[in-house]
């Protein structure tokens, strides 16, 4: 029983980052930007928070400023995207190298350590203990006592939905992605939105770094996205941007994260089982090739 | 006359030095059908743009009701009540009718939301208002093109314009459906609206308008009343020689039996038919004409005789040759090719002349491989392009320079010679001169009749029926991927043709 | 030619500008930081040689990256194909000892031929069920390094050694030095000057640099491309995996921890700066070769973190691309104006 709900709580703190990571990025999907610097505004915001949390002793600190990192390197993608019109994906390159140079730089020069730096200084996001629900068998220890970070997300995946498809900044954000030339001609600037859309992504995307550094573990390791921001961008293409298909899709990779870990336990090699999440990638997105086909309809 | 709108010395220089707009002054006036004529490439799409705020310009000032006004983007000029139709449709396809016309001007509730109700209701109210027939809930990718366009004009009377600016709005309509928008406009007109049509058919503009402003290469040669001038002077003000407007197309006798379709049928997945049981054919010595609106299966008939899409039934040969399943590079032994878009299929804009001049010819000829084909032989392909250069009068700085930097018709040139010498037994082409001045338009037709004489089978696509009926024998109309009628051109009108077009006369 | 010449240097001086900024703003001095690294990369033969060593793998990962991009496969799995190269030279160096003029070229090939399988599989998957090659050659990548990581920790690994680490290979599959000069050096200029060859004057090259900017217009005219995109695939993961087995056979001997680095991701950013140009390659995979060599000597003198030399790449990559492609816009812009004004007067 408790390994069930080990690996169910396992599964959610797996999902998380990619939840609010692929979040953040579907409003720039939506808008028409290839985005792909999620990893690395992520990897900002694990590194800042850290920072915020360990010289400010509170982890309140510590979230604004990982949100703060990541919209520094939003910043940088707008300006040099938006405004200097440089192609996206080699903006999110250099970009996503920027994040790794830099936050690695950092560590070396400010917590004078190379590889990880922790310490019981820093202080964790807090976990939430809602109190009638955690009384309740088997749900309970499962819906309650999750990082407050993880409540946030989940919030976050319906106001997200709400946001794109009820709202007149919504229809505006995917008419900027459908056709550009339209929204211009309507009078509203592809431009301010694309920058808006940006700017809301890396929010989404400093929250996910806040909780690997500060929620999941408490600690910042060089590289420590290890790749979360690519799972993400595979979540949004594989569900075409919707906030709920993101949710399962996010689970579905939480889960395998998961799962590694769990097999570790029986004696599989760590370095298999932190392969699962990635072979899981490779077959979904052997599953939407296979739908994008059908669509098509099988013709040469 | 009381001016609206004046423009005084406006210049445009697209960068780096394409001289688009040469100091023009014109005014428009209040409640008037005001036309801009010129051919492709004269300034007469760029000069609305600039009024517009699409695009800045460089010198010179715009006066609206007296007053100096610049516009730096088209929401200030919709603010001001001018509004502009562009000749391709931006709307968004998947949104529907009504999120199409309130984009941008959204009546909304709390927290940003959209009132789809209220909005729903207005646009419903405006298009009683203009007795425009349509369904706001209808998803704009599933109406018509001319549905679409007037989906285009209601969003800007959504916003209360009283300037409308269209550009070539005529150029995605059948014949038949151009009367009921020359109705609206004129109507538009009688309510005080002031229209500025940019098109480039003189017998509609003498039709629509009361006034006409002719422009030549960025300048303006003029404005003359409609009533008081005729098709002959203003073509020759347009081109600045005088025009032939009659056919150079002589008799000539067709030979064998050249390419066949044979009952070719294509499906979409949702089991909509593409085409629909197509059978044709065109012999040695004969030019065959396609006309439909685009959109009726001929990109799909393209397609699949070239190979890029496959059909789910029927054949295609080729001096008898089946080629419904031989590949791309097969089909170019006996086809050549001159598509629809030369940027997007008929070469590629970065690379040099030299490259975009040699393929195809690459792997058919012996003469441009060494060593068994693994080597490229560049002498032999510097000759002959210096051979295409000559023969068919391209202007080009040189053989390095990137193929963007040719102008609309030596790019046409440059894929026409490559196809040309390629020396097929059967020519495919699509829309030759969409795009094209003049001089270039002519150029094209000379060597298509040159082909002709030269007994080759020409199968020629094209929106233009003034074009068909100046150089094709025989004109085939499709429409919802039927062939609905082969027709002589000596024994039809272009009246017949529009109304087959619009499906109007199923053929037996 | 010129103009990218011309915005090339501006984008490297504006990006020595802002890494000087970032280090007085750390409280180091600029001149006297970019003086020892440069020292220690370009100022004289042993440094220029050694400058040259390193910028194997960055060259080389760069030319795979440079002629992926530009054929139209998006291959962004060189750390992976790099390191199944390293992994299958080391293999083959660890249990096959012939005499030194046999064993160096079959450990290349060795190295060739494990790249170059890593990269089929994105290419398989791609052809068979045409999954992305851009996911799934990152997605490898992960695989790739946790495989190995595996694969030195257990099967292969050293028993004598404190960390992961597979035994030195045999003494025939070291890469010998010529002088200052190492073999492995020469090794890159050859490739690179095949590449150039193949790229520019054969016929395969013809059509990959025409599907690569147009797909419809080369596939209208014949060029084959689904086997253009497999050989294409072939080649670049094939110049990775070179890559990574001239590192083991030239550099530690084994397959270390770490091995892989970032070497890939340099070369790929190496690529995009020189706009996938194979010279271009060639010289800024030098010039980021002489900042990373110099850092560690430059951090000796100044203590300056070479870590620094990470933020100067990835600050490089966006002003050298920015500029070169906002300098043409401003150059048009400006001769566009002239224009204007002759017109209005």
């Amino acid at each position: 029983m408790n390994v069930l709900i080990g690996l169910i709580t396992g599964m959610i703190s797996g999902a998380t980052p990619i939840l609010l990571a692929a979040l953040g990025g579907t409003f720039t999907f939506y808008a028409g930007i290839f985005n792909i610097a999620m990893e690395g505004m992520m990897l900002m915001a694990a590194f800042f928070a850290v920072l915020g949390s360990f010289f400010f002793h509170s982890w309140l600190i510590g979230l604004a400023l990982a949100i703060l990192g990541s919209l520094t390197l939003a910043l940088i993608f707008i300006l040099f995207s938006v405004r200097l019109e440089t192609d996206e994906f080699v903006t999110g390159i250099a970009l996503n190298l920027f994040a790794l140079g830099i936050t690695t730089y950092f560590l070396r020069q400010i917590f004078k350590v190379k590889g990880v730096f922790t310490s019981k200084s820093i202080v964790p996001v807090p976990q939430l203990n809602i109190p009638i629900i955690e009384k309740i068998p088997f749900v309970g220890p499962i819906l309650s006592g999750r990082n407050l970070i993880v409540y946030i997300a989940v919030i976050a995946t319906f106001f997200c939905y709400y946001l794109i498809f009820k709202t007149r900044f919504g229809l505006r954000v995917r008419g900027a992605g459908y056709n550009a030339d339209s929204l211009d001609s309507s009078g509203v600037r592809t431009s301010r939105i694309r920058m808006q859309a940006l700017l809301l992504c890396a929010l989404f995307c400093g929250l996910g770094g806040a909780f690997l550094s500060l929620g999941y573990v408490t600690l910042f390791a060089e590289n420590m996205t290890a790749g979360r921001g690519w799972i993400s961008l595979a979540a949004i293409i594989l569900v075409d941007g919707h906030p709920y298909g993101i949710a399962a899709i996010s689970l579905l990779f939480g889960f395998f994260d998961g799962l590694g870990l769990f097999l570790q336990n029986y004696g599989v090699a760590s370095q298999f089982t932190a392969m699962i999440p990635y072979i899981a990638t490779l077959f979904a997105l052997y599953v939407y090739a296979r739908r994008v086909r059908e669509k098509k309809g099988k013709r040469t | 006359m009381n001016d609206l709108i004046a423009l005084h010395n406006i210049v445009k220089v697209y960068p780096p030095n394409v001289l688009a707009v040469d100091n023009v002054s014109v005014s428009f006036s209040k409640g008037e059908i005001h036309s801009i004529v010129g051919e492709n490439g004269a300034g007469k799409s760029t000069l609305m743009k600039l009024l517009y705020g699409l695009v800045p310009f460089d010198s010179g000032r715009i006066e609206f009701g007296g007053v100096n006004v610049r516009f730096h983007k088209p929401g200030d000029a919709i603010a001001m009540g001018i509004g502009m139709v562009h000749q391709e449709i931006v709307l968004i396809p998947q949104y529907s009718v009504w999120e199409n016309v309130v984009l941008g001007a959204e009546p909304i509730r709390s927290m940003g939301r959209i009132d789809s109700r209220a909005a729903i209701d207005a646009v419903r109210s405006k298009i009683e208002e203009f007795q425009f027939n349509l369904d706001p809930l209808a998803i704009v990718d599933d109406i018509s093109v001319a549905a679409r366009q007037k989906v285009e004009i209601l969003k800007l009377l959504f916003r209360n314009v009283s300037v409308l600016i269209l550009d070539e709005p005529t150029a995605v309509l059948t014949p038949q459906e151009i009367p009921q928008l020359f109705a609206e406009l004129k109507r538009l007109r009688d309510r005080g609206h002031t229209i500025l049509f940019i098109s480039h058919r003189l017998d509609e503009v003498l039709e629509l308008s009361d006034r006409i402003t002719i422009m030549r290469k960025g300048r303006k040669v003029a404005t003359v009343e409609a009533s008081k001038t005729n098709k002959e002077s203003l073509a020759t003000m347009m081109v600045g020689r005088q025009v032939i407007f009659t056919s150079k197309r002589t008799p000539h006798r067709r030979g064998e039996l050249v390419f066949e379709a044979r009952h070719i049928e294509m499906e979409r997945s949702d089991g909509l038919k593409l085409l629909d049981d197509v059978s044709f054919s065109v012999h040695a010595g004969e030019i065959v004409g396609i006309a439909g609106v685009e959109g009726n299966g001929q990109f799909e008939l393209v397609n699949s005789i070239m190979g890029l899409e496959q059909p789910n039934r029927g054949s295609f040969l080729v001096k008898g040759r089946d080629i419904t399943s031989l590949s791309i590079l097969e089909r170019r032994k006996l086809i050549s090719f001159v598509p629809q878009d030369r940027g997007k299929m008929g070469a590629s804009l970065s690379a040099s002349i030299l490259d975009n001049a040699i393929m195809t010819h690459h792997r058919l000829e012996k003469q441009f491989s060494r060593w068994h084909g693994l080597v490229l032989d560049y002498r032999k392909a510097r000759d002959f392009v210096d051979m295409l250069k000559e023969r068919f009068s391209i202007q080009m700085a040189s053989r390095q320079s990137e193929f963007r930097s040719l102008s609309g018709g030596n790019q046409q040139k440059v894929i026409l010679a490559r196809e040309l010498l390629l020396a097929t037994p059967f020519f495919l082409m699509d829309q030759p001169t969409r795009g094209l001045d003049v001089g270039s338009i002519e150029y094209v037709h000379g060597e298509i009749l040159a082909m002709r004489e030269a007994d080759r089978a020409v199968l020629l696509i094209s929106a233009d029926l003034e074009e068909l009926f100046l150089v094709a024998d025989r004109i085939l109309v499709m429409h919802r991927g039927c062939i609905v009628a082969d027709l002589m051109t000596e024994k039809t009108t272009i009246e017949e043709v529009g109304a087959y077009m619009l499906g109007g006369r199923a053929s037996a | 030619m010129k103009r990218r010449l011309w915005s090339g240097l501006i984008g490297v001086v504006v990006a020595l500008a802002v890494g000087a900024l970032i280090m007085l703003a750390q409280g180091y001095r600029p001149f006297s930081t970019y003086a020892a690294l440069f020292q220690f990369s370009l100022g004289g033969i042993g440094p220029f040689t050694t400058t040259l060593k390193n910028s194997v793998p960055l060259v080389l990962t760069g030319l795979s990256a440079a002629v992926a991009f530009a054929s139209g496969p998006v291959n962004l799995g060189q750390p992976g194909q790099f390191v199944f190269g390293a992994l299958a030279a080391t293999i083959g160096g660890l249990y096959i000892n012939l005499p030194a003029v046999l064993e160096i070229p079959l450990l290349l090939l060795l190295a060739i031929a494990g790249g170059a399988l890593w990269s089929s599989i994105a290419a398989f998957l791609r052809r068979a069920f045409e999954m992305s090659e851009f996911i799934v050659t990152l997605m490898l990548n992960m695989i790739a390094d946790f495989f190995t990581a595996w694969v030195i920790a257990f099967p292969l690994m050293d028993r004598k050694a404190y960390s992961p680490m597979t035994p030195q290979i045999v003494m025939n599959g070291w890469m010998p030095d010529l002088g200052l000069l190492s073999s492995s050096t020469l090794v890159m200029l050859g490739a690179v000057v095949l590449v150039w060859f193949v790229f520019h004057r054969w016929r395969a090259g013809y059509e990959w640099r025409m599907t690569g900017q147009n797909s419809v217009f080369a596939r209208l005219g014949g060029c084959d491309i689904q086997r253009n995109f497999l050989a294409v695939m072939l080649v670049t993961g094939a110049l990775a995996g070179l890559a990574g087995g001239l590192v083991v056979m030239a550099g530690p001997h084994r397959f270390i921890k770490g091995l892989g680095a970032n070497y890939a991701w340099d070369g790929i950013m190496i690529a995009i700066m020189a706009n996938n140009s194979i010279v271009g390659t060639l010289v800024y995979g030098v010039f980021i070769a002489a900042i990373q060599t110099g850092a560690l000597g430059m951090e000796l003198i100044t203590n300056v973190p070479s870590e620094i030399a990470q933020v100067l790449q990835a600050v490089l990559v966006l002003i050298i691309v920015a500029t070169r492609e906002y300098t043409n816009v401003l150059l048009d812009r400006l001769s566009a104006r002239r224009q204007a004004k002759e017109r209005a007067a």
